[in-house]
């Protein structure tokens, strides 16, 4: 295991000494006094493991295919953005936008996300284990929110095929979701998904998906298209 | 962009190194904002302090000599002291706020008092916030609760009188910052001139101080105001407000604008990106961003013990 200590240097040099330290062979990185600094452990494409010993500020782990990054402490907006795969977990709360259009791997945020979590997602899965703020799922295409706590306003507005799961208290549905029974087979992978997490399924699930109305435009649903986002 | 910060002492009668401490968060978010910088700071200072700027440019010595004496003229003057920019007076006491305002502002058009109160102080100047150090010696400056912010205009010029915080004109001790646009700034700056209020620059933000004083002078408690402004404004912002007993934040409807929470048995510190608190405090501290339309205000405990949530 070797450590990146952030302090003294800057973003740039950095995340140059991840990438450096990862070409040389090394699979695991600790990461010292991060201090929210933005930016930090992107574009990262191999399966190495990445500590981050504090909180971290903007677009952590943005860009990634791979690695497994541990964040001990809290994210800010953008936390791993864009990721094709791999795997984000942060032990505190995440800012706006965490998870946002990933197309793959796998977000766990062990405290609340605030507004716009899994926003545009495109595959992978988004686990949020406290509260999930406004608009969580806005726009998502593709992939699985999981929220174990409660659901703020506005929750899946505008969603194509991406699948919510909330065990709490949903707030506001969002323009064209809708609240589903989950089916067995549901159940079977939100189940498998929280395991590896050490997370176990709660006993009441809501499965919130698109109602398809916004999918194509018809004149007969123009009080919903006056309302939507 | 803009920064903006704060700081807020929990502890009773707590007195600590608030100037420091906005300084700090201030230094690490010049970035977001490197036109001006300022704070709004809260203290007990021996009268009502008054700070005034005295222009944009030049020699301001004879001019801080006539609006000295314009203010002897007009109430007692326990101290003066010109400090870049600006002059510091420290009165007894005054009857009229606004009428002795306009008194000083009769001198010279550029003249323009920045702040009036028990405990306010505000202090701006262009560019980062090291030079709230060199002109005002911001780290030195001990009390319980203040606002910083620096600057990135984006639709008004940039000036003294443009930087923030911004003094609620007339209100003693209300002071605001603001990260975000105030859409409806033209229909509620209209509004507020045709009841005789004057607006002293194009800035936006300016109308969020005004409009926190008229509700106040309404009879709503500064949460309640605060809590009225999330309907009343709109566009994006994440601002903050503070008065001598209170401080506290509002968030937009849409949640467009960062802004992360701290808060210890001891004090409550905001900014809107977490690495100015991580490179202010040291220790284990939780942060969080708070939701669409969230309100959040603390109070002295000398003021009454109240808080809210």
């Amino acid at each position: 295991m070797q450590t990146v200590d952030c302090e003294g240097k800057t973003t740039r040099e950095i995340n140059r000494e991840i990438h450096r330290v990862i070409e040389a062979g090394e699979k695991e990185i600790t990461l010292l006094n991060p201090r929210a600094r933005h930016n930090l452990a992107v574009a990262i494409l191999r399966p190495v493991r990445i500590i981050i010993e504090g909180s971290v500020g903007y677009y952590c782990a943005g860009m990634i295919g791979g690695p497994t990054v541990e964040i001990r402490g809290s994210a800010g907006w953008g936390l791993a953005e864009c990721m094709m795969a791999g795997t984000v977990v942060v032990d505190g709360n995440a800012g706006n936008g965490a998870a946002a259009s990933i197309r793959g791997g796998t977000v766990v945020i062990r405290g609340d996300a605030a507004a716009r979590a899994g926003i545009s997602m495109k595959g992978g899965c988004l686990i949020i284990e406290g509260n999930a703020g406004y608009m969580t799922g806005f726009m998502a295409q593709k992939g699985t929110i999981v929220i174990l706590g409660d659901a703020d306003e506005a929750l899946a507005d505008s969603m194509y095929e991406a699948e919510i799961f909330v065990a709490g208290r949903i707030a506001e549905l969002g323009n064209d979701a809708v609240v589903h029974e989950p089916s067995p087979g549901d159940l079977a992978a939100v189940s498998a998904t929280l395991s590896r997490f050490d997370l176990s399924v709660p006993r009441t699930l809501q499965k919130v998906v698109a109602g398809r109305k916004l999918w194509n435009f018809d004149k007969k649903d123009f009080e919903l298209w006056k309302e939507a986002l | 962009m803009c920064g903006i910060v704060g700081f807020f002492d929990k502890r009773p009668d707590g007195v600590g190194p608030v100037g420091k401490i906005v300084l700090s968060l201030l230094t690490t978010l010049g970035r977001r904002g490197p036109d001006s910088a300022g704070a709004a700071l809260y203290a007990d200072p021996e009268g009502l302090v008054v700070r005034v700027k005295l222009g944009e440019r030049g020699d301001l010595g004879p001019r801080a000599a006539e609006v000295s004496e314009r203010a002897r003229q007009l109430t007692r003057v326990l101290a003066t002291d010109v400090q870049g920019h600006y002059l510091r007076l420290v009165l007894e006491a005054l009857r009229e706020v606004r009428a002795f305002e306009l008194a000083l502002e009769t001198v010279h058009p550029e003249v323009e008092v920045v702040s009036v109160g028990h405990r306010l102080e505000i202090v701006k100047e262009l560019g980062s916030p090291a030079n709230l150090e060199t002109t005002f010696g911001l780290s030195a400056f001990t009390g319980s609760h203040g606002i910083g912010h620096t600057r990135l205009s984006t639709e008004s010029r940039v000036d003294l009188s443009h930087s923030q915080p911004f003094w609620a004109h007339g209100t003693l001790d209300l002071a605001i910052v603001h990260n975000g646009h105030i859409t409806n700034y033209h229909k509620l700056r209209r509004r507020y001139e045709q009841r005789g209020i004057r607006f002293y620059t194009d800035n936006d933000s300016e109308v969020i101080g005004i409009y926190l004083a008229d509700r106040m002078a309404q009879g709503l408690p500064f949460d309640e105001a605060l809590r009225a402004s999330v309907r009343d404004l709109d566009g994006s912002f994440s601002y903050l407000a503070a008065t001598a007993e209170a401080f506290g934040y509002a968030k937009d409807p849409f949640c467009l604008k960062p802004l992360i929470v701290t808060e210890s048995e001891e004090f409550v510190a905001l900014a809107n990106e977490e690495v100015a608190i991580r490179t202010t405090f040291e220790g284990t501290l939780e942060t969080w961003e708070p939701s669409n339309r969230q309100v959040q205000a603390w109070f002295l405990p000398r003021g009454g013990g109240r808080q809210a949530a």
